[in-house]
């Protein structure tokens, strides 16, 4: 190495804190795009969780990017006007200013990075309460405003690819422009560096602050989002079916829950019963309006859940059935005509069959469990 | 020790007394629609099995086009249970294999108001109920 740069020396630019944060990170996102972007439904729970440890890892960097050592502090971040110049007319000119820590570009990187990261899992933590009904934000998050969140939501993890991208671009030209192996710098944490390159201040890692500081927020934080979880979420349905309502109308198929549809297609349905889909499904006219009232007045209107917002639009060509609905058609979308028609499911409205809470309305992700008979 | 001719016997025994106590429960349901096909019929003498597995087994296609048959979603085997349409399980017709059948004479005339409907297109007579029954207390 001395032969060529007599200056160079190799500095501690990344304390084991930053080096652990990254690559933690860097699996925690993986997972969470993927899970997010293309993967089955169900593995909510696994998305949810990579969300929570990149809430969490963020959480650390920022406090760390306070009380850590030289270059993990945000101070050390050459993100002065004048600075940012040099850094960009140095790109054109094709020799950039050399930096033991961050340069200016990677700082602005770093720093996107982190608020595209902490946006993310705010919106999704909104996204997770006003469309699921789940987790810490359910009792108050509307799902109009859960939608409107998962739009951005999707928005930012798009942005994040592109900022990915970005970030190895970055490095990648470190490589082959200035020779610096910027990834194998962030495993053993040195730096290839000359006496020439921009220092930072010296700053002590603060480490048992740290840690105190970490044990507070992450103890405060858990108790928090275990008590707001446990609040009863918006607009859910609770409690058992109208008992009448459920034996006369779960004979043949699931109780569907009033949720699962408005009031004038339950209306539309109850006077429709002696051809009910193609079987007479007559009922004693006293049972008939008792039911009709429990259904009208517990009809998808009166609820905030995503089935009951979703499944109020009908397909004119069948509008009263729940199974041609255009968002029914757009979630089963891709599960094989011959799962539906397995003995172990047998029929499209047989709702409980794969999802576990069929009765509840809620419908969740992660009940959702084809049985495997029905692959056969 | 019980050998297995032994134990032949008490299955076969409990098995009759099974029946015998299945038939028992529905006896009222029986007499109820004797009675109705007597007032109908003076002639009337009595259920037939034999007309009862007919009904149950015929392919009729004169009611709704998706249910045929009892058997569409009673499958032909009447100890066994059945799938509606939409895929619940419905409880074996044989009151063999299912003790509580044609015990309760509303859910009775409820179902064969529908399924009658729904399979013949018309509503059973008396006689067709006392009959579909008398074969089911048979299986």
């Amino acid at each position: 190495m001395g032969k060529c740069a007599a200056a160079t020396d190799v500095t501690r630019a990344w304390d084991l804190g930053v080096r652990l944060f990254h690559w933690l990170l860097v699996a925690a996102v993986a997972i969470a795009l993927v899970t997010g972007l293309s993967g089955p439904r169900n593995l909510l729970n696994i998305h949810v969780a990579a969300g929570a440890a990149i809430g969490g890892l963020v959480g650390f960097r920022i406090l760390w990017g306070l009380m850590g050592s030289t270059y993990a502090r945000f101070s050390s971040f050459p993100v002065h006007f004048t600075a940012i110049n040099a850094d960009l007319a140095g790109l054109v000119a094709g020799r950039r200013p050399r930096y033991r820590g961050h340069n200016p570009l990677g700082s602005l990187m770093v720093l996107a990075l982190l608020a595209v990261i902490s946006l993310s899992v705010m919106t999704g933590v909104i996204t997770l309460g006003g469309v699921d009904k789940q987790g810490p934000l359910a009792f108050v998050v509307t799902y109009v405003s859960g939608k409107a969140a998962q739009r951005l939501h999707l928005a930012l993890a798009y942005g994040l690819l592109a900022l990915i991208a970005g970030h190895l671009l970055g490095v990648a030209y470190e490589a082959v422009q200035a020779r610096t192996t910027l990834p194998l710098a962030m495993i053993t944490g040195n730096k290839a560096a000359s006496a020439a390159d921009h220092a930072a201040r010296p700053a002590k890692a603060k480490p048992l602050l740290a840690a105190l500081c970490i044990l507070i927020l992450t103890a405060g934080a858990a108790h928090q989002i275990v008590a707001l979880a446990a609040r009863p979420a918006l607009g859910v349905p609770t409690g058992p079916l109208d008992p009448i309502y459920a034996q006369e109308c779960g004979s043949c198929h699931i109780a569907y829950p009033p949720s699962l549809a408005p009031g004038l297609r339950w209306i539309a349905i109850m006077d429709g019963l002696s051809n009910h889909f193609g079987e007479d499904a007559s009922l004693e006219p006293a049972l008939a309006s008792r039911i009709r009232a429990y259904l009208t007045m517990n009809a998808a209107e009166k609820w905030d859940t995503r089935a009951a917002h979703e499944l109020q639009d009908s397909n004119p060509q069948d509008p009263l059935r729940l199974t041609a609905t255009p968002f029914w058609t757009r979630m089963h979308r891709g599960i094989p005509e011959s799962v539906f028609k397995s003995r172990a499911v047998r029929a499209t409205g047989a709702c409980e069959k794969c999802h576990s809470d069929a009765s509840t309305g809620r419908f969740d992700p992660q009940d959702i469990h084809i049985p495997e008979r029905a692959f056969q | 020790v019980t050998t297995n001719r032994q134990l032949i016997s008490i299955i076969v025994l409990a098995c009759a007394l099974a029946a015998a106590a299945a038939g028992e429960s529905a006896k009222p349901v029986l007499d109820f629609y004797a009675n109705e096909a007597k007032t109908s019929d003076p002639g009337f003498s009595g259920f037939s099995a034999e007309r009862g597995e007919h009904l149950f087994r015929t392919n009729f296609s004169t009611g709704k086009p998706d249910t045929p048959s009892c058997t569409t979603c009673h499958t032909t085997d009447a100890r066994k249970a059945g799938q509606t349409r939409a895929g619940k399980d419905i409880e074996p017709m044989a009151a063999s294999a299912n003790p509580k059948r044609y015990s309760d004479q509303a859910k009775t005339e409820k179902w064969f108001g529908r399924n009658c409907n729904n399979v013949l297109g018309r509503d059973c007579s008396a006689v067709e109920k006392g009959d579909f029954i008398t074969f089911m207390l048979s299986q």
